[in-house]
């Protein structure tokens, strides 16, 4: 028996052609070839997850598809004939519209203003008001709740990102792209993303679906579509699939996402780092309220909450960014509350910071600039006051072949490299001068499972070699499977500290939520 | 057989040299073109301005007195744009190293040998004086340096004004706005050239090795690039500012004081003749490299120079001034598309 067709299966009426079709597209940068021989064809009623490791080609491939860039070979072919797009105002003409991971939306503007920019159908000379009612007509129309007469400034991620998607759709678009749409969601926005999303195909329309999250592209997508090194692996049903078996596809090896933790007791040593009592003030706010903890060699300890709980400030006292108004900051039994990050992290504390490329790098740099950023002080690649380029380079070298990064050019700007290699470059940097202490904000944020897997194995050495790993995090499953011991902070306060293994989910969930440890 | 233009993330050096230098003549047959269009006679003209200032050792040298203050005046901006600051005010700094220089050559009594590095050591001071105040206004209240440094400017401008015409006025009273011939000069070591010049290519030089060799070099390239990560190192960013700034304005100063003692010999008003501005521009153009400059610096006064040329072929100064814009804007356009290369691809597409 034949397998039943995409069509059926999708309960379109056989013969239907898909909306969009790759076919046999590549595209090819300065060394590196971003795509090769991708064939991709999403139907109406369809959503089509695409899957990939960071650098694995998802987001060229819809670059192209949206005429950003144009492809070196192959075609796109809409509504049954080959198209060639110049730019996205080409691709929105013909149905197909994106929504950045960053969004590109005029901030000082307000909603009616951001959806209006750039439109063709916008009238030449139009007044506020009836530009505010056009906006929320469509917004009525197409079931996105906005506030034409907001700035977006002042909206939250979740509703710029509706903007977005308003924008789009306005537009009439019939595929809508989305490139990590749920990384700057709060749980509760994603199920009102994914209840649209729905909607949006019922009406024969497509959804392109990018992303890392495993369980997301199980729970939403029809089909999905796995690239690897910039080539398509396997298009499959999702309820074919399983986490694991997706997982393996993405990264082509196995990998282990099980318990991480040590497993050797009575490993953890003497304390390291002590915080006593510590508060943060800043202009009349509390950021951080009365905060005490000991971290110990060997151990990690992760710091769970919502983000914006004071995880921020907590990590900036660790490191010496910030000097607390009250409390002490204790490194070995030395008071270094007031020694300032150069002190800090001479004394072997490493920092990934949250955010890596404007707080731990200078992206408009080179590499090697970048990479010495932690050691360029010292011997051998200053003696004195002078400073020796050649040596920087040799150093930046070695870190980039610890981290199994790619450079083809270290004279080439930070933001060259993609977000997941300058995260390797961070972590391999900052963990060379961590001898005693690690803290590491969010340091999976943005990458996909393999590199969060190498990620992890990382901290794991750090532990196994006696040294104390902060980690903070907002996967509660990461601490679970890494940390010994979590603590749960919320508004700037310590809500409780528990030991990893065996702790209560939803006692966690409950101090993320405000209420004490009992 | 079809071609494209593909993107590069970084142009190659070659090509962004190409590019610079394609600019300029781009700007030079623009121009040409215009003069044509008027009636003017293109090429007669490049003749005649490449003779008279490459022709004969009086043009070189009025071309290298020229070089000199932009060469301050452009490493000035540099420096001060490696650290992430504009110096417009380069101008002021510049009218001030005069002033102060000359009070010293005028004022204090002294051997040859004594006063010339006093001169020197009180124009750059002077210099960075002036820009002491829109310095620290950035470095601990964020006010922006660019609106600071350029309206000092203009009270640098008047108060050497007032004093060559008004106190120190030239008592002997044969001069009618300016002061009394400076006792003392730099010593010329080529026809009229002063030791200006090779002081300031020797700066240049250093600043580079500066900035590519040291410690302190290393940490104003991270401080001028991202503060936030300067400060995630622990570098004291605002002391590197604050040192940078006024390292710019006392380059402009020393500038001012090599023009009065060594250029010109009197203190007048006007005297920074518009270097300060032309500073700026030699700077954008070499991308705040000190050694850039150098070439920079040299092709603004080639041009200046051949401006005065002109003056005297009935054309007025707005023309050299829209020939430098033609020339900034070209190597704009050069830069970016310095970045794009065209591949050809095998089949059609």
């Amino acid at each position: 028996m034949a397998a039943p067709s995409i069509q059926s299966r999708l309960g379109l009426v056989p013969g239907t052609p898909p909306l969009v079709s790759l076919r046999g597209v590549g595209k090819v940068f300065p060394g590196v070839i971003a795509n090769a021989d991708v064939d991709l064809d999403v139907f109406p009623g369809e959503i089509h997850a695409l899957l990939g490791e960071n650098g694995a080609g998802k987001s060229t491939l819809m670059n192209i598809l949206t005429g950003i860039y144009q492809p070196d070979e192959g075609e796109i072919i809409v509504g049954g004939r080959a198209v060639s797009f110049a730019s996205p105002v080409d691709a929105i003409a013909a149905g197909i519209g994106m929504v950045h991971q960053h969004f590109k939306l005029v901030r000082a503007f307000t909603v009616a203003e951001n959806i209006h920019l750039g439109w063709s159908e916008t009238p030449r000379r139009i007044s506020r008001v009836a530009l505010e009612t056009r906006t929320a007509e469509l917004s009525a129309r197409l079931g996105l709740a906005v506030d034409p007469a907001a700035r977006v400034a002042e909206l939250s991620t979740g509703e710029q990102q509706r903007v977005e998607i308003l924008r789009v759709l306005a537009r009439k678009a019939r595929v809508l792209i989305l490139d990590e749409p749920t990384a700057v969601l709060t749980p509760a926005e994603a199920r009102e993303l994914f209840a649209a999303l729905r909607a949006f195909v019922a009406e024969g329309n497509a959804v392109i679906f990018i992303s890392h999250k495993l369980d997301e592209v199980l729970e939403i997508a029809h089909r999905v579509t796995i690239l690897r090194q910039g080539r398509k692996v396997a298009t499959d049903w999702t309820d074919a699939c399983t986490e694991t078996s997706l997982a393996q596809q993405m990264v082509g090896r196995e990998i282990v996402l099980s318990d991480m933790r040590g497993t050797e007791r009575g490993r953890i040593g003497a304390s390291v780092l002590a915080l006593e009592g510590v508060s943060l003030m800043s202009e009349g706010v509390t950021l951080l309220k009365n905060v005490s903890l000991e971290l110990r060699a060997g151990e990690i300890l992760g710091i769970a909450g919502v983000a914006g709980n004071g995880q921020r400030e907590l990590t900036q006292v660790m490191t010496g960014l910030a000097v607390p108004t009250t409390g002490r900051v204790w490194l070995e039994g030395a008071d270094v509350t007031r020694a300032g990050a150069r002190r800090i992290a001479a004394q072997g504390v490493g920092h990934i910071p949250e955010d890596r490329l404007h707080a731990g790098m200078a992206p408009a740099l080179s590499i090697t600039d970048n990479a010495v950023l932690r050691e360029y002080a010292k011997p051998p690649l200053s003696l004195g006051p002078l400073f020796r380029p050649w040596r920087a380079t040799r150093l930046a070298r070695e870190i980039a072949a610890a981290a199994e990064v790619m450079v083809p050019s270290f004279e080439m700007p930070a933001r060259n490299l993609s977000g997941g290699n300058q995260q390797r470059l961070v972590a391999r940097r900052e963990m060379r001068i961590a001898s005693k202490v690690l803290v590491a904000a969010y340091p999976s944020r943005g990458l996909d499972v393999g590199a969060i897997n190498t990620m992890m194995r990382y901290f794991t050495e750090l532990r196994d070699a006696g040294v104390a790993v902060v980690l903070v995090s907002e996967e509660l499953e990461e601490l679970l499977t890494l940390a010994d011991r979590i603590a749960v902070m919320f508004h700037g306060e310590i809500m409780g500290v528990v030991p990893a293994e065996g702790a209560d989910i939803e006692a966690i969930g409950l101090m993320m939520g405000g209420r004490r440890a009992a | 057989m079809s071609y494209r233009l593909q993107r590069l993330p970084v142009a190659k050096p070659s090509v962004a040299f190409a590019a610079r230098i394609a600019s300029v003549v781009l700007a030079l047959l623009t121009a040409g073109l215009v003069l044509k269009l008027v009636g003017m006679e293109p090429l007669a003209l490049a003749g005649r301005v490449l003779k008279s200032t490459f022709g004969s050792s009086f043009g070189l040298e009025d071309l290298a007195l020229l070089f000199t203050p932009l060469l301050y005046c452009g490493l000035a901006v540099a420096v001060a744009l490696r650290i992430g600051a504009w110096n417009i005010g380069a101008e002021g700094q510049f009218n001030l190293g005069a002033f102060a220089a000359t009070g010293i050559a005028l004022f204090v009594p002294g051997p040859d040998w004594a006063l010339l590095p006093a001169m020197a050591v009180a124009g750059a001071l002077a210099g960075a004086a002036w820009i002491l105040m829109p310095t620290l206004a950035r470095a601990y209240a964020g006010v922006s340096e660019l609106i600071t440094t350029l309206l000092l400017n203009f009270v640098a401008l008047l108060l050497v004004y007032w004093v060559s015409t008004g106190p120190w006025l030239d008592p002997s009273g044969h001069a009618l706005a300016t002061t009394a011939r400076l006792p003392v000069a730099v010593p010329e070591f080529w026809g009229i050239v002063h030791w200006g010049l090779p002081v300031a290519l020797i700066l240049a030089v250093g600043l580079a090795a500066v900035f590519a060799f040291t410690r302190w070099g290393y940490e104003v390239r991270i401080g001028g690039s991202n503060p936030g990560a300067a400060r995630y190192a622990g570098m004291p960013v605002r002391r590197h500012l604050i040192a940078v700034m006024l390292l710019s304005g006392a380059i402009a100063g020393l500038g001012g004081m090599m023009e009065v003692a060594g250029t010109v010999g009197r203190l007048q008003g006007g005297i920074s003749n518009n270097y300060g501005y032309l500073g700026i521009m030699v700077a954008v153009l070499a991308r705040a490299a000190p050694l850039g400059t150098i070439a920079t610096a040299f092709l603004m006064a080639t041009i200046l120079n051949g401006g005065i040329i002109l003056q005297t072929q009935g054309l007025t100064t707005h023309t050299v001034l829209a020939l430098t814009g033609l020339i900034l804007l070209y190597a704009a356009i050069g830069d970016e598309a310095a970045k794009y290369r065209i591949v050809k691809l095998a089949k059609g597409a």
